[in-house]
């Protein structure tokens, strides 16, 4: 199965493409430039929001476990799905956000359960699309922490150096 | 022969008095032989036979007594089921269809994993202002699934509730004393909250905000998510777009919302295609909720139809009003 995904250029979605790049495994995507950000599943079917994005590419190569491993982790990641959209994008002050993100990372390593979720691309990639988050991160020390150690592998260099550049 | 005879100095029993300055203790050798035994027996993991033959006696009651339970829960399931007063403009293939929806009832155990014994509590903070009609809608749907606890709370950041909002969650169970009798405990508290919010077995989880990340959890106790990924992230889409776009939006962008609403609608039944979803419940709620339900186009006004049909929905309606 090869599946499409379109993005805008002017306004790359880190969060799906970030997702592209960890099921690229198991999963054919082919990522091209264009005006809008679309997957293409179906002549039916086609998804523009981030977060549907995510959530099918995770749905579709489920033995890498990025919608969590049982139920309850599941709801956790809809809850931090939303929180990166709501919360993050477009937010002119952070720091409430990041009060929050801090306390939920003082006891962990991954945002859910004990692996990479779509949750920590998903809010990872908010933050590094922020414009504030170099200013008003650096007090929160747990979000600190995470950000760099995710920020330090591969999947996440690639799609950092390739994509924000673009957009500064 | 004998050499000589001495005759015995004194007679056969004497009676000598023991000093009772002292206490005095039971004799324990002379227990010793019965009082062990049985002990012995019990740590070797032997029973008596009597009270094996009771216990098995109990048990085979009690296997009566749970078939007794299932066969009066089926019946009342065929007398009391809500379809049974459904519309007939809505196909009777999809009637069965919905009505299949919830009857494959999940197993708690199987969806929450094991958990010893403890009542799973639900607990939603929520505010007045603006009731999680998705919620409660949902909430009635799994009293009829589960035997669930309900209670409702006022948390003192609130001033004053509505009454209609105090009893939203039906009146109060007589044996609510009794946790071990009940599957799932769901306590509502009104609160002055920027959205619902939700903890649930706070050990391992996050507190869940937002009114579609909780109404997932729910739907997901009731029924498990469409298995093929595009329909699972459809309904996922379609409730975003209820609580962002319907709910939250401004007029322009509820229109645009009533009209993708008309277009998919027209070519199926329902929002995720041949089935009830979770889709429907939050898109109806939120239209609803937007007050655009007498101004929506004429699919949509089928497909609201057709929902309230369902004998769902027309708890979550009462509350509006």
């Amino acid at each position: 199965m090869a599946l499409n995904l379109t993005i805008n250029t002017s306004n790359p979605p880190l969060g799906a493409l970030l997702t592209a790049e960890h099921v690229k495994s198991s999963v054919q995507v082919s990522v091209e430039e264009g005006k809008d950000t679309r997957l293409h599943i179906s002549d039916s079917v086609q998804f523009s929001d981030d977060n549907s994005i995510c959530r099918y590419l995770a749905r579709v190569a489920p033995a890498l476990g990025l919608y969590g491993s049982n139920m309850m982790e599941q709801t956790e990641v809809d809850h931090w799905l939303e929180f990166s959209a709501r919360s993050l994008c477009n937010q002119p002050d952070l720091t409430v956000a990041l009060a929050e993100l801090d306390k939920a990372l003082s006891l962990r390593t991954f945002l859910v359960g004990h692996a990479l979720t779509l949750a920590d691309l998903s809010v990872w990639a908010a933050l590094k699309d922020h414009g504030e988050w170099p200013k008003q991160g650096k007090s929160f020390s747990h979000v600190s922490r995470w950000f760099f150690f995710l920020s330090s592998q591969v999947p996440f260099t690639a799609v950092g150096n390739k994509y924000t550049s673009k957009k500064a | 022969m004998p050499m000589y005879q001495v005759k015995p100095i004194c007679g056969g029993d004497i009676k000598i008095d023991l000093p009772t300055c002292m206490y005095k203790v039971p004799n324990i050798h002379a227990q010793q032989g019965k009082s062990c035994t049985p002990e012995h027996a019990l740590q070797n993991g032997e029973v008596d036979p009597a009270v094996k033959a009771l216990e098995a006696r109990q048990d085979e009651i009690m296997r009566k007594l749970y078939e007794l339970k299932a066969a009066v829960e089926g019946l009342a399931k065929t007398v009391m089921t809500p379809d049974a007063d459904l519309d007939l403009t809505v196909s009777s293939s999809l009637s069965s269809q919905c009505s299949t929806t919830f009857k494959n009832t999940t197993d708690l155990d199987t969806v929450l994993g094991k958990d010893l014994g403890a009542l799973r509590d639900i607990v939603i903070n929520a505010n007045p202002v603006q009731p999680p009609l998705t919620l409660l809608m949902l909430h009635s749907l799994l009293c009829q699934h589960y035997r669930v606890l309900s209670t409702v709370h006022v948390h003192s950041s609130v001033a004053s509730v509505p009454p209609q909002l105090l009893s939203c969650l039906g009146p109060r169970h007589t044996d609510s004393y009794a946790r071990h009798m009940f599957q799932l405990g769901f306590t509502l508290i009104w609160k002055d909250v920027p959205k619902p919010q939700m903890k649930f077995s706070i050990k391992n989880m996050c507190p869940i905000e937002g009114e579609g990340n909780i109404a997932r959890f729910l739907f997901k106790l009731l029924a498990p998510y469409p298995s093929d990924p595009a329909v699972a992230t459809l309904v996922d889409s379609w409730v975003d777009t209820a609580f962002f776009q319907l709910a939250e939006g401004s007029v322009k962008e509820r229109s645009t919302v009533l009209r993708a609403l008309n277009s998919t609608l027209g070519s199926n039944p329902w929002l995720a295609g041949p089935e009830f979803s979770l889709a429907d419940v939050a898109c109806y709620c939120c239209v609803l909720q937007s007050g655009s339900a007498s101004s929506s186009p004429a699919n949509v006004q089928r497909w609201i139809k057709s929902c309230e049909n369902l004998g769902h929905f027309s708890h979550a309606k009462l509350l509006l009003k």
